[in-house]
C-alpha cells in the first residue's frame, strides 16, 4: 500500500510539472494566438478568394477542355463512321463493277462462242450446198456429154446408113411434105 | 445485109451484065464460095492477117485457073485484094439474090447432103416456088451436114426435112 501510496504521489508530481513543460507562458500564447488570428484573417480575406478563384479557373479549363476532347471524339466518330459508310459504299461499288465486267466478259464469251458456232455452221452449209452444186453440175456435165455423144453417134450411123435409094426417099418425101404446103 | 457487101454485089452483078456473063459468073462465084464455106483451111488462109497478098493470090490462081472464067478470078483476086475474103460468100450470095430480083426471081438455097439431079432440081423449085408464092431458082449446095434430106431456104423462109434438123431435135431433147 506504501508502494502504491508513493507512485500515485510521484506520479501526481510528475503530471503537474509535464504540463508546465507543454504549456507556453501566457504572453507567448497571446502572441502566438495573434498572429494566427492575423494570418487566418490574411488568408481568409485574400489568398483564399485567389486560390479558389485559381481553382475555378482551373476546373473551368478542365471541363471546358473535356468538353472539346468530347467534341472531337464525337466528331472523331462521325468521321469514322463517314468513312466506313464511305468504304462500304466504294467496297459495293467496287464489287458491281467486278459483276458487272464479270457479266460482260461472259455475256462477250457466248457472244464469241455464238458467233464461231454459227459461222463453222454457215460454212459448213457453203461448204456442203457447193459440194451439191460440183456434183450437180458434174452429172449434168456427164450426162449433156454422153448425150452428145450419143447423139453423135446416132447420127453419124444414121449418115452412114443411109444408100442412095434412102437419099432418094428421103428427098421424095420433103417433095410429098413440100408439095402439101 | 452488110451495105459494103451489096455493094461489092452490085458492082460486079454490073460488070458481069456488062460483059454479058452473068449466069457463069454468078455459078462460079457461088462455087467459091461453097469452097469457102466448107474448107475452114481455106477460109483461114485467106483470111490470115499474116500471110501476103501474092501467097493469097497464088492460092485463088491455083484454085481456079482453068476452072473459072478470066472474069471470076479478076473479080476473086479484086475483093482479096481489098482485103474482105471473108466477105466473098456472102457477095456470092448477094450477087446471086440481085442476078435472080433482076430475072424477077427469087434464090431458093437447097443444101442436100448428096448432089440432086436436074429433074428433082426442076421439081423442087416448083415445090418450093408453090410454097413460098414466087418464081424460085435453085441453086444446091452438097453439104454432108444435112446427113439426109433437105433444108431449103427462100429469104427468111426456112423449110427444114433434113435428118440434122431430127439430129438436133434429138440433142435438144437428151439434154433437157
Amino acid at each position: 500500500m506504501y508502494l502504491l501510496n508513493t507512485a500515485l504521489v510521484l506520479a501526481q508530481e510528475e503530471s503537474t510539472s509535464n504540463v508546465a513543460l507543454v504549456l507556453p507562458d501566457t504572453a507567448e500564447l497571446i502572441a502566438g494566438i495573434l498572429a494566427f488570428g492575423i494570418v487566418f484573417f490574411v488568408v481568409w480575406r485574400w489568398a483564399l478568394p485567389t486560390i479558389n478563384k485559381t481553382l475555378e479557373a482551373r476546373n473551368e479549363a478542365i471541363a471546358g477542355k473535356i468538353a472539346e476532347a468530347e467534341k472531337a471524339k464525337v466528331e472523331a466518330e462521325n468521321l469514322l463512321a463517314d468513312y466506313r459508310s464511305q468504304l462500304a459504299e466504294a467496297k459495293a461499288h467496287g464489287n458491281e463493277i467486278v459483276e458487272e465486267a464479270r457479266g460482260a466478259a461472259e455475256q462477250m464469251k457466248d457472244d464469241i462462242i455464238a458467233k464461231a458456232e454459227t459461222d463453222a455452221e454457215r460454212i459448213r452449209i457453203k461448204a456442203r450446198d457447193e459440194a451439191e452444186t460440183e456434183k450437180a453440175r458434174a452429172l449434168s456435165d456427164a450426162r449433156a456429154q454422153v448425150g452428145d455423144i450419143s447423139v453423135d453417134l446416132a447420127g453419124r450411123i444414121v449418115g452412114e446408113s443411109l444408100d442412095a435409094d434412102a437419099h432418094k426417099d428421103l428427098v421424095e418425101r420433103y417433095l410429098a411434105d413440100l408439095e402439101k404446103l | 445485109m452488110d451495105d459494103r457487101i451489096v455493094g461489092y454485089a452490085s458492082g460486079i452483078f454490073e460488070l458481069a451484065k456488062a460483059e454479058d456473063e452473068l449466069e457463069r459468073v454468078e455459078n462460079e462465084l457461088f462455087a467459091v464460095a461453097q469452097a469457102l464455106d466448107g474448107s475452114a483451111d481455106l477460109r483461114s488462109a485467106l483470111t490470115d492477117p499474116q500471110l501476103p497478098l501474092e501467097r493469097k493470090q497464088a492460092i485463088v490462081d491455083g484454085l481456079l485457073q482453068g476452072r473459072a472464067s478470066s472474069l471470076t478470078v479478076g473479080l476473086v483476086q479484086l475483093v482479096l485484094g481489098q482485103g474482105r475474103s471473108s466477105d466473098l460468100p456472102g457477095i456470092a450470095r448477094a450477087l446471086i439474090e440481085k442476078a435472080a430480083e433482076s430475072r424477077d426471081r427469087a434464090v431458093a438455097e437447097v443444101r442436100s447432103a448428096v448432089a440432086l439431079d436436074d429433074d428433082t432440081i426442076e421439081r423442087l423449085a416448083a415445090a418450093l416456088g408453090r410454097a413460098t408464092g414466087k418464081n424460085v431458082e435453085v441453086k444446091v449446095i452438097v453439104d454432108e451436114t444435112v446427113i439426109g434430106g433437105i433444108v431449103a431456104r427462100v429469104g427468111d423462109t426456112v423449110i427444114d426435112g433434113s435428118i440434122e434438123k431430127r439430129v438436133k431435135s434429138l440433142r435438144q431433147a437428151v439434154q433437157s
